[in-house]
């Protein structure tokens, strides 16, 4: 395929306006959390206080006798369906069965006339618990007097999207590992000239969408039609559909806008638990979670990384070794996948010739954690960048040239196996450093860095889509990517406005219903521009094929003797629009064609990583040593994404994940104590605000049109946040002398560094 | 790291596995005077609160952590939020919201520090339902309010059944989420005296999450390059906004003098305060801090 | 207990209880639901809705305080002939949201600061505005939205 140059283009690469924009800033635009059924109830959830117990009873009769309560669901409620889902293993029971595993877990659930009637009567379930020992550390997980988490055989997940063995369900309280290695790494640092090791902490965090978890479900004998906040509505369907033994024509998931999703919408959450609420109430069913019951839901793994890296006399990185332990909480959620995501990220963009990364993924007894923007990249992310500072700073090298030195190149095959390197990092390094002023003199306090990070991005190619072209010229696209406010609908329509020839604002999408809009893998993993995007683009060509040959009946001529031009045919004098095709086609002014496209493994699609996700992000930083705060001064963003559909919205989400690897960097994380999450609200939890902006911003994008998607683009929109914790604390050593190796950097660590440093 | 034994548990918002949930049903019940506000208070006992801005009650509602069947609110009293002066004194009334104690040019004009220091109180909405009565009344230890009332020397005037009173916020503020207010007893009027023109005032805070992990307030009145009176006050690090007498004994004297006791001042602030740890900090981290702001206060007031 | 209220322009009448919220009311009595419920502890802002000009959080709010009092929602703030007011067409022009959920609370944030300061500094945007959050845009947007739409309302005031 042809990619056409950049100043060829109509719509796409353009920054038009969001097609979502007017419902949003009126208040129209429509979330889960606004619709309502006839005859719909509401639901409300009993949690479990403690970490590690067995269910002894559960007495659910005062509840059910409460006035206005329809039903009250609980573990023991469940024969007739299969409790258990999951993306890799099925390990996560829909409600608790026998035993509860984290403090915060579903117990019951009941089901009444509205919230308050459901709220009162939830305080009515007794429970008998008997407490067990707990773990929360995955050291901990791993003692050999641990008490375990699951002692079931798991039936795989049906959708486990990666191809390792998975450890859970086997005597131990490990989920998941996974390990890579090439080269000889104990020779080379040996042989290296100088070597960085270290232990490194990354935090327990929260995406924090500002939507809530909410579901509605009705289930009956037409069979089960879910409304969900769920980023994959397709892998939701699977998991229901083995929960209730249906066919997958019988379940459906409709996603209207999504409030928020950064991963943590990723699979499925709490529709089984909905389902099975509407199946025993015989009525549809709304639960909407809070934020703090949110936060009990689903949260980022953390990871304790032991890293070395090692460099030749030459200043080429030649070895790095790393040892992990993820921390999966209760239940395997896609932490599997996360595991070996984040096994593979600990290489960076980087052409290393010996390398064993060995990980591990613990069960404890904590929310469970599931992916993350970044995708397990961040994770390791931090000790692998902060090395490559702590490197530089060993062997006297600028990290800003000792990243070039090392960066992989474009077309480099620099993790074996997988697709060669399809990113500029010189460009992306060159224009962050550029952005921040490398180079130029700082006041005292003040450090400025540079980082990368290069992740196997994009997931798996599965997806597929439909166009239809309207008589009038018109078109839909069907689609079922979900809208979470990466741009879905605004980006797809750039891309079929510009292959059909119609005016973008004649584009219009329907997404995201699993009934109407064809199979779609996933929206996560930054793949919808490259994979969705192609499909779009194919169907659209496709399209334009079928009315090529509707054309020659029209005109009666050869298919040959048909020309394509812009939004229509022509043929010696003749020309028709499409519309006109259409229109003559059928003798009406009515009926459409439908353009159709799959994409799978295979060609342009055969080699994974679909793409490298590949940004440069920089900052500038002062401490204020006395308080240990750290201020941003400035941030530089750059987005290696081959080619933006649409160059504002590439932007805004490199900025958004730049802010949330900040967040990180300076001050999220979950804290436990013992079996209690101690910061499980907005004001315990520190987000981003707008007082924290650094004061000056710039963002950037490199486009050279060298991915496999529609015009060369590529993903984008994770890489930013992946490098921002290492930035923050390369910069805090640059400013301040200090090597703080765990986020977030707050200000009482930073303080303690340098007093520890200062030896008071 | 917790020393949770400062918090009185029933409000402790910080536990896990919270339920949040709509507001169980109440009663607003609408005063037209203090006095029958004070009888209401009486005839509903526990069972009933006062409200006015509601902004940390409800929440605590909300929590299911306080159950009341009846709000008394006081916000129906009229003129309970004037701002006035009066005898060298500013009087605000308890109902009056830190919005508009912030945007007063009276507060502006006599008591800066007072404004600046509710424009920074929470967020914009908070500012605008908040009220300094509420804030003073609720004790919740995370606060600005009362650790700059406590260094102006303000009074609160108190009035129930059994009459009126005047206490100093220390008199007023007993330990977390705790006053000596008796069930009848609503604050009417927090009276602050203008500061002499020798005076300077300063308040700085260190905030990190929603709520202040320190606040430093320091009153000096200075005669030449003298200082012949000074107040400090550390708020948030502990159940209570804190004054020490030997730490402001050390902030009296030759200006190049005290600036040497800075750092004695402030351990002795510290050792009376004795911070806790919570999730806003460390104890021995708010103890350097202690020093850092009184410092950066005592600049400040001196410029 | 009966409530009476001007609501985005119009007299309104309706029975809640005490203990209802404003947001409670708006979403589910009057199918308003253009203003969004998130944290509910007043923190995050989501909520916004201006009572006299001033921003409450409607989720903490109740319903009976906004009796006697104007109400303005997000749906009130076009104009009556669907055209938007000029910081819902600065949003849009600058990129200012994404998922579009904090969007209606920042929106009226934005006009309760710009009512009472039409030439509002960076510094005091952040000020006002450091109430409200946002997850997707990480915020530079969002001012450069506010500042648009300041910019076009003092022309439109001029003219």
């Amino acid at each position: 395929m042809s990619v056409e140059k950049k100043s060829d283009f109509h719509v796409v690469n353009h920054s038009l306006p969001r097609r979502d924009g007017r419902v949003k800033v009126t208040g129209k635009a429509q979330y889960v959390a606004d619709l309502r059924l006839i005859g719909m109830a509401y639901a409300k959830v009993l949690r479990s206080p403690y970490a590690h117990a067995k269910i002894i009873s559960i007495d659910k009769s005062r509840a059910e006798a409460h006035s206005g309560v329809y039903c009250v669901v609980t573990g023991y409620d469940l024969d007739g369906i299969n409790p258990y889902y999951g993306h890799a293993v099925k390990d996560h029971p829909l409600l608790a069965i026998d035993k509860v595993r984290y403090a915060g877990e579903a117990v019951a659930a009941v089901v009444a006339v509205d919230e308050r009637t459901a709220f009162e009567a939830v305080e009515l379930i007794d429970v008998k618990y008997e407490e067990l020992k707990a773990v929360f550390t995955p050291q901990e997980a791993l003692a050999s007097d641990a008490p375990l988490l699951h002692q079931r055989q798991f039936e795989a997940g049906a959708l486990r999207g990666f191809e390792g063995e998975v450890t859970a369900g086997k005597g131990t309280n490990i989920c998941q590992t996974h390990k890579i290695q090439w080269g000889d790494v104990e020779k080379a640092f040996k042989e290296a000239a100088a070597v960085i090791e270290g232990d490194y902490y990354f935090p327990m965090t929260y995406a924090y969408a500002m939507e809530p978890y909410v579901a509605i479900a009705e289930v009956n004998d037409q069979g089960v039609t879910i409304y969900s906040s769920a980023q994959h509505p397709f892998m939701v369907r699977h998991d229901l559909k083995s929960v209730f033994n249906l066919p997958v024509s019988s379940v459906r998931l409709i996603v209207p806008f999504v409030g928020g999703g950064y991963g943590s919408k990723s699979y499925t959450k709490i529709e089984p638990l909905v389902a099975a609420c509407s199946w025993k109430a015989k009525r549809p069913v709304k639960l909407q979670l809070t934020v703090e019951e949110a936060m009990l839901t689903t949260r980022s793994d953390d990871a304790y990384t032991w890293m070395r890296t090692a460099v030749d006399k030459n200043g080429k990185i030649i070895a790095r070794q790393a040892k992990i332990l993820m921390n999966t909480g209760a239940y395997a959620e896609n932490s599997p996948l996360v595991v070996e995501k984040s096994t593979n990220r600990c290489v960076g963009p980087y052409a290393i010739s010996n390398v064993l990364i060995e990980n591990s993924s613990l069960y404890t007894n904590t929310v469970p954690a599931s992916s993350y923007r970044g995708f397990g990249c961040a994770q390791v992310t931090l000790p692998g960048e902060s090395q490559i500072d702590e490197l530089a700073k060993k062997i006297g090298k600028d990290p800003y040239e000792f990243r070039l030195a090392n960066a992989a190149k474009p077309g480099e095959e620099f993790f074996p196996g997988m697709r060669p390197f399809d990113g500029t990092l010189k460009e992306d390094l060159d224009t962050a450093a550029k952005a921040v002023g490398w180079g130029k003199p700082l006041p005292k306090g003040h450090g400025r860095t540079v980082a990368c990070s290069g992740s196997d991005a994009g997931a798996y190619p599965l997806t597929s889509t439909a166009i239809r072209v309207h008589a009038d010229g018109s078109v839909t696209i069907m689609t079922g990517s979900t809208e979470l406010g990466q741009g879905s609908h605004t980006v797809l329509p750039q891309i079929a406005a510009e292959e059909l020839g119609v005016p973008y604002e004649k584009v219009r999408v329907v997404s995201s219903d699993t009934a109407i809009t064809p199979y779609d893998r996933s929206t996560g993993a930054s793949r919808t521009t490259t994979l969705m995007g192609s499909a779009v683009l194919e169907a659209s060509r496709e399209a334009i094929q079928q009315m090529v040959v509707m054309a020659a009946d029209v005109l009666k001529v050869k298919v040959e003797e048909i020309q394509t031009v812009r939004g229509g045919v022509r043929c010696g004098e003749a020309q028709l629009n499409w519309s006109e095709v259409i229109s003559k086609f059928y003798a009406l002014p009515d009926g459409e064609v439908i353009g159709r496209a799959y994409i799978r493994k295979s060609g342009r699609f055969s080699a994974l990583p679909v793409f490298w996700e590949a940004a440069a992000t920089a900052c500038e930083i002062s401490v204020d040593e006395e308080t240990g705060k750290i201020t941003m001064e400035k941030l530089a963003t750059v987005g290696d994404v081959g080619l933006a559909i649409n160059p504002a919205l590439a932007e805004g989400q490199d900025l958004g994940a730049a802010t949330m690897g900040m967040g990180i960097g300076l001050f999220e994380e979950l804290i436990y104590e013992g079996a209690q999450l101690m910061n499980g609200s907005i004001l315990d939890y520190r987000l981003p605000r707008f007082s924290d902006l650094p004061k000056e911003v710039e963002l950037h994008l490199v486009q050279n049109q060298d991915g496999v998607g529609p015009y060369g683009a590529k993903g984008g929109g994770e890489a930013s946040l992946n490098s921002m914790a290492a930035n923050i604390a390369n910069a805090v050593d640059s400013a301040v002398g200090v090597r703080i190796r765990q986020a977030p950097l707050t200000p009482e660590r930073v303080w303690r560094a340098l007093k520890e440093k200062k030896g008071r | 790291m917790e020393d949770r034994g400062s918090r009185s548990s029933i409000l402790d918002l910080r536990s896990s596995v919270l339920l949040m949930m709509p507001l169980r049903k109440f009663t607003i019940h609408q005063p037209k005077t203090t006095a029958e506000a004070s009888q209401m208070l009486a005839e509903y006992g526990d069972k009933g609160r006062l409200y006015a801005g509601g902004t940390e009650l409800l929440l605590a509602m909300k929590h299911d952590l306080l159950r009341y069947e009846h709000l008394v609110d006081v916000k129906t009293i009229p003129d309970l939020n004037k701002i006035e002066r009066k005898n060298g004194s500013l009087m605000i009334g308890g109902t009056a919201t830190h919005r508009a104690i912030e945007r007063s040019p009276l507060v502006r004009a006599n008591l800066p520090v007072l404004a600046e220091m509710e424009t920074n109180v929470a967020n914009v909405r908070v500012r605008a339902s908040g009220t300094l009565g509420g804030n003073l009344c609720f004790a919740e230890p995370h606060s600005d309010p009362a650790t700059l009332l406590l260094a102006l020397g303000a009074k609160a005037h108190v009035r129930g059944n059994a009459g009126t009173k005047s206490l100093t916020i220390d008199e007023l503020i007993k330990g977390a989420y705790e006053t000596s207010l008796a069930d009848d007893e609503l604050l009417v009027a927090v009276e602050i005296p203008i500061p002499a023109k020798t005076e300077r005032a300063a308040y700085l805070k260190f905030q990190l999450k929603e709520r202040p992990t320190l606040g430093l307030a320091l009153v000096l009145d200075i005669d030449g390059d003298q200082i012949k009176k000074a107040k400090a006050v550390v708020g948030s690090v502990s159940a209570l906004p804190t004054q020490s007498d030997r730490c402001d004994g050390l902030l009296i004297g030759a200006k190049t003098q005290v600036e040497k006791q800075l750092g004695d001042a402030a351990e002795a602030l510290a050792k009376a305060a004795d911070p806790v740890d919570d999730l806003e900090g460390s104890a021995d981290y708010k103890r350097h801090l202690i020093g850092v702001f009184l410092r950066r206060a005592f600049i400040k007031a001196l410029t | 207990m009966n409530l009476s209220f001007q609501l985005n322009g119009k007299p309104w009448q309706l029975d809640c209880e005490p203990a209802d919220t404003l947001a409670e009311v708006l979403r589910n009595q009057l199918n308003l639901n253009g203003t969004k419920v998130s944290c509910e502890v007043q923190v995050c802002g989501a909520c916004t809705v201006l009572v006299d000009n001033v921003p409450v959080s409607a989720c903490t709010y109740l319903a009976y305080e906004a009796r006697g009092k104007n109400v303005l929602t997000i749906e009130g703030l076009e104009n009556p002939d669907g055209t938007l007011h000029p910081l819902q067409q600065a949003f849009i022009d600058e990129f200012a949201f994404q998922c579009g959920y904090c969007t209606p609370g920042m929106i009226m944030a934005a006009k309760a600061l710009l009512d009472e300061k039409p030439k509002p500094t960076r510094d005091e945007i952040i000020h006002h505005m450091d109430g409200n959050i946002c997850r997707c845009t990480g915020y530079v947007p969002i001012v450069a939205a506010i500042e648009r739409a300041a910019a076009l309302m003092a022309k439109e005031k001029q003219s």
